[in-house]
């Protein structure tokens, strides 16, 4: 645990480095840019405010990719399951009438549910006919994105607007804003709360990781796998169409053409550095948020354009993933060595 | 005297991060020999040849061969130096044919790289021919018996050349004519001029079989010296470093109810062949059935048959009385307690800690493993459990959260074997429960056995190694082809009797004429 | 008459660079790897291609150019996977981010746009008409005019083939695959069979990105290679790698692909239409999901 943690600041400072020498080689001055960075995210409130409200998406896509991976299922299906809870929590928000109390619970329920359909096909078609998740959440993926498009082009297109997009959900599903932080932001830590008793305390968490390291020797012990292959696609279904619908309830309180597209595959991503630990996805899911959203600050001081967190991001990734392996190949060595002198002493 | 040949001086090799497998070793080969390298599993017999062979890369020392140092970096140049080993765990390609697997790495060709099948092919039949192999070239390896694969692996080294051949335990898999055979091929090939490194841990066949011995014991050469000198008795201190007992003490078992009782069992594979054809057999409570087979001849399918890791197509299987023949896993776990053959990918979860594998199937079966209405797990319980098995087996770790491959070979299968054995389950289910122990464990796992016998368990022991079987079981079941070709009572048989029915009754007479 | 043609050759558009980059993850399945970075490839292939052929003023100089944008991609992943002994899976996982992330920052970067580039200086790669065959009537339409990539598509399928059914190169390859351990212990380094795969399908890749941007179309546009790695990751996978296969599979997925574009401007939204070549996908996995397991 500890080596980990010093392998993933080594590996971001690592990445932080080779992204100034890009920079650099560019002719940017790679101390102003990350300054700029920094300045409109963490520094500032509404920088802050911002970054988290970006982070909800990110983190929740996280934690459902972590808790797949870390059960040994290929769930990457998280941005159609995103873009179904997104439509979920947009149709009820829209067409049911409830007061306040009631539907923002319902529109969160319908956002999950939405997720859990999504993932659930998936599994569902693996219990039936053995189709390898793997493929198959990816190609739902691209269906769930034209399936929306058509749902916000043509039954629930707003006639008032210009590109598609639905009407706005009713004022009673919005999600406040408490302190300037969006009340999204709060869903998002009691999810990973709840994740992270699940998965370190939790009987399911002992089995699903079990399952992910052996599922053989899972078998064997006597853990239902089948059973709980289902629940953890419907459990990680669940949480990224949580997501979706939290974006559109804290945020533009519509379906607008391309929600959810910029957040692609960054749970995957997210999960991938972490390692499938849960605080580690919460403290990534934060980092990439900041990048993210310090990148439209830095693109406005400087010249460098916001694509370049793009690039810093998947350097993150490989440069983090590769450390954490060599690294331990390094502290193997240097046991090697010494083991050696012992011996032959 | 033959002039020395490869000369291996002061090797040390450490595995990350602090195994020291090989301190200062150094052993000379005389060429035109056969070379016994005796000593317990884990005493570095197979890590020294890799390192001579250029698998492994050693940490000290040097190699001369023909009194020039060399350095292999990899099998291709240990093979261009003349040096080919074959390896305890048979490296062919099934899909590939015979003649294609020996060609694999040196394939003549023609133009534009196009195989060259028809000189391939002659070049390898030619090699058959002349060594006496009996094989098919086109043959798939997949469709020929294990002892055939062996002599395709010797085949693939003399078809390079190579002068010297390092053999890593070839008789592990074979049954006792057939280690006559190899015997046999093995001389003839010394008498070409071959020089032959025989690593085994069996005793008889060394003294039988080679002109010189080298012992070795936890990573060190104890000695070397001519078979002729030594008597197993003398080798058997000298691996071990204490004098072994060879016949374990065993009271006459006095068996009481059929605990399991199996009708007919059959699996058939995914291409309609019958992998388990009409198995029947019984054991009783306070009896230890040994199942004995050359591997592959259904032992496998029986085990996952009565664990329910596959459907059987025919037949049925009780428990004390109560039928578990379409049973899920869980429910057959209530009654069998099971120490499979792989521990890496049947018997734990190497990454996991060794709490979390301690607890395994106890943390359903058991409810003070749960809190809070079964949601969560009850970690003081899990500590406790992972605490009793370390006291209760002799359990040598340090911290119950540490990875359980961070344990060794030993203690990780006692810490499965105290999993299993603490589910008091009244029939033990046991695959190969010794591979790749050393002495002082298998001797440990044996006394437990006996133990677990005189508890009045049912056991079930399914081994391939002929003297554990003999040495702990009171009845012996053979298995050949899928079926269960025999059913002999321990005291009434004999390692040549198995051995005929372990090769199906078939050429037992001739091949019983080789030995 | 038209409706066939028109049909016939949208199948070739749609399926040529599903065909590339399947018959490079067919070198990458025999050797053994979980090669999921075609996607990466042909996404940095197509642009660079836009890259060579806008500032080097040729087609030719273009596809060199994404070739070697994409085995460059393929130096990365056996920097990671090969080297570093990174997961595979993760590897390519990054190595896709990597792709868009780099591919969207360059195209702001060097041609200041977002979404799309295009540009009446970026050459495109030449239709060919094949001689005496393309004077032949029916035969004609079917066989000239088309591409250059097109037949180099097939070329590269009919090698492909030859390569790893025939050749020395091929059983080693197989066997990488098979049993990395046989072949070590056979004299074989595997890392460098993996390595050699590696570098063929990082040229299908390259091909097959220069066959988007600078094939069918004359643009870049943000990730525009929209999942066709990872259909042509399916192919292989149903397929089980064999070349041929890969070939029919292509030309079914193409089949499908091309009715996308015939259907449009049908009564069928647009959107529906779109994700047939998804929905084909999945249904071919169910048919062979399905047999695999009655075997």
């Amino acid at each position: 645990m500890r080596k980990q943690t010093f392998s993933g600041i080594l590996g971001v400072l690592a990445a932080l480095v080779i992204g100034g020498v890009v920079l650099a080689l560019q002719k940017f001055n790679p101390f102003s840019t990350y300054g700029a960075l920094l300045q409109y995210s963490l520094l500032s409130a509404s920088g802050l405010s911002a970054m988290l409200s970006r982070a909800v998406p990110l983190v929740l896509t996280g934690l459902s990719a972590s808790i797949a991976f870390g059960s040994g299922l290929n769930n990457l299906g998280q941005p159609g399951q995103l873009v179904i809870g997104a439509l979920g929590a947009t149709v009820v928000g829209l067409f049911v009438p409830l007061p306040a109390v009631a539907l923002i619970p319902v529109c969160i329920a319908a956002a999950m549910v939405g997720g859990m359909l999504w993932s659930g096909l998936a599994a569902g078609l693996r219990r039936a006919f053995a189709m390898d998740e793997f493929i198959v959440t990816l190609m739902l993926n691209f269906i769930a994105d034209y399936f929306a498009l058509w749902a916000i082009t043509y039954p629930l297109f707003d006639p008032a607007a210009l590109s598609p997009m639905t009407r706005p959900i009713r004022t009673y599903a919005w999600l406040s804003e408490v302190g300037g932080i969006n009340a999204s932001v709060l869903y998002m830590v009691v999810a990973t709360v709840l994740c992270w008793l699940l998965m370190s305390k939790g009987v399911s968490g002992y089995e699903w990781r079990i399952m992910g390291q052996n599922r053989l020797f899972a078998r064997i012990g006597g853990c239902r796998v089948d059973a709980h292959y289902v629940r953890v696609m419907l459990v990680t279904g669940a949480l990224a169409g949580l997501a979706g619908g939290l974006m559109v309830m804290g945020g533009p309180h519509r379906f607008v053409k391309g929600l959810g597209a910029n957040y692609a595959w960054d749970g995957v991503m997210i999960a991938v550095v972490a390692n499938n630990s849960i605080p580690g996805t919460f403290f990534y899911g934060l980092l990439f948020s900041m990048l993210q959203q310090g990148a439209i600050g830095m693109e406005l001081v400087t010249a460098v354009p916001s694509e370049f967190i793009d690039v810093l991001q998947a350097i993150i990734v490989l440069v983090v993933v590769a450390g954490r392996v060599s690294l331990n190949l390094m502290f193997d060595r240097i046991a090697t060595r010494k083991k050696l002198r012992e011996s032959l002493q | 005297m033959n002039s020395v040949l490869i000369d291996l001086q002061h090797i040390s090799k450490v595995f990350p991060p602090a195994t020291v497998a090989l301190s200062d070793v150094s052993v000379s080969f005389r060429s035109g020999e056969i070379h016994a390298l005796v000593g317990e599993n884990g005493a570095g017999k197979t890590t020294l040849m890799k390192v001579l062979y250029g698998l492994e890369r050693r940490d000290r020392g040097d190699i001369l061969l023909r009194g020039t140092h060399v350095d292999f970096r990899n099998p291709r140049e240990a093979i261009a130096a003349g040096i080919g080993m074959v390896h305890q765990e048979i490296l062919l390609i099934p899909e590939y044919t015979i003649w294609q697997n020996v060609v694999l790495g040196a394939e003549p060709v023609h133009a534009l790289g196009a195989l060259d099948i028809r000189t391939a092919r002659e070049r390898v039949a030619r090699k058959i021919d002349e060594f006496q192999f009996n094989l098919d070239p086109d043959a798939p390896v997949g469709s020929i018996s294990v002892a055939a694969r062996q002599k395709v692996e010797i085949l693939k080294l003399l078809y390079r050349d190579v002068s010297v051949l390092i053999l890593d335990e070839p008789t592990a898999v074979l049954a006792p004519q057939e280690v006559g055979q190899l015997f046999l091929e093995l001389q003839h090939l010394r008498d070409k001029g071959h020089t032959i490194i025989f690593i085994s841990h069996r005793l008889d066949e060394v003294l039988g079989l080679s002109d010189q011995v080298t012992v070795m014991r936890r990573g060190k050469a104890v000695a070397t010296s001519p078979a002729s000198r030594l008597t197993k008795e003398e080798l058997a201190r000298q691996m071990v470093g204490r004098s072994v007992v060879f016949a374990a003490e065993r009271s006459p078992a006095e068996p009481g109810e059929p605990v399991l009782v199996a009708q007919g069992l059959t699996v058939r594979t995914t291409d309609g062949r019958d992998a388990l054809d009409q198995v029947s057999l019984q054991v009783r409570s306070g009896e230890i059935l040994g199942v004995a087979g050359v591997e592959g001849n259904g032992q496998f399918e029986l085990v996952n048959a009565i664990m329910g890791l596959s459907t059987i197509a025919a037949g049925s299987l009780f428990v004390q009385g109560i039928d578990l023949s379409h049973a899920d896993i869980l429910t057959r776990r209530r009654f069998i307690s099971f120490v499979p053959q792989d521990r890496g990918r049947m018997g734990a979860s190497l990454p996991a800690s060794i709490l979390e594998n301690a607890i395994m199937t106890h943390h359903i079966l058991d409810r003070s493993f749960r809190r809070w209405r079964g949601l969560a797990l009850n970690y003081r319980r899990a500590i406790a459990l992972t605490r009793q098995i370390q006291h209760q087996f002799d359990v040598s770790m340090e911290n119950a959260a540490a990875p359980f491959q961070s344990l060794s070979g030993g203690n990780q299968q006692k810490v499965i074997l105290g999993r299993e054995l603490l589910l008091e389950a009244p029939l033990v289910l046991m695959d190969q429960p010794t591979r790749g122990l050393d002495v002082g464990s298998t001797e440990y796992v044996h006394g437990l056995l006996l133990d677990l016998r005189n508890r009045k368990k049912a056991v079930l022991l399914v081994s391939a190694d002929l003297d554990e079987v003999f040495t702990v079981a009171d009845r012996i079941i053979v298995m050949s082809r899928g079926q269960l070709v025999a059913d002999l009572r321990t005291e009434e048989t004999t390692r040549e009797e198995v051995g005929y029915y372990m090769l199906g009754g078939k050429d037992a007479v001739h091949a019983q004429a080789d030995i | 008459m038209s409706v066939f043609y028109g049909l016939y050759s949208a199948m070739l558009v749609g399926a040529t660079p599903i065909l590339l980059a399947a018959i490079g993850g067919a070198f990458t399945y025999y050797a053994g790897i979980f090669n999921i970075a075609m996607e990466g490839m042909m996404l940095v292939g197509a642009f660079c291609a836009v890259l060579g052929s806008f500032f080097l003023h040729s087609w030719i100089l273009g596809i060199v150019c994404s070739i070697a944008g994409a085995l460059v991609m393929a130096g990365i992943f056996v920097l990671f996977a090969v080297r570093l002994h990174t997961d595979e899976f993760l590897t390519g996982i990054a190595l896709n981010l990597f792709a868009v992330g780099l591919t969207t920052f360059l195209l702001r970067d060097i041609f200041h746009v977002k979404g799309a580039f295009t540009d009446p200086r970026i050459v495109a790669i030449p239709a060919v008409t094949v001689p005496f065959l393309g004077q032949i009537p029916v035969v004609g339409r079917l066989v000239s005019g088309y591409n250059a990539i097109i037949y180099v598509a097939l070329a590269v399928t009919v090698v492909a083939a030859y390569v790893i059914f025939r050749t020395s190169f091929g059983l080693r390859l197989r066997a990488a695959g098979y049993n990395a351990a046989c072949l070590n212990s056979s004299g074989v380094q595997t890392p460098a069979i993996r390595v050699w795969s590696l570098m063929l399908c990082a040229i299908c890749c390259g091909l097959a990105g220069a066959y988007l941007s600078l094939g069918s179309v004359r643009l870049f546009a943000e990730n525009m290679s929209a999942g066709r790695g990872w259909i042509s990751l399916a192919a292989v996978i149903l397929v089980s790698g064999n070349p041929w296969g890969v070939g029919i599979i292509s030309l079914l997925f193409g089949f499908f692909d091309g009715l996308t574009v015939f259907l449009q401007g049908s009564a069928i939204p647009t959107q529906f239409t779109a994700m047939i070549p998804y929905v084909a996908t999945l249904v071919s996995l169910y048919f062979y999901s399905v047999r695999k397991r009655k075997a």
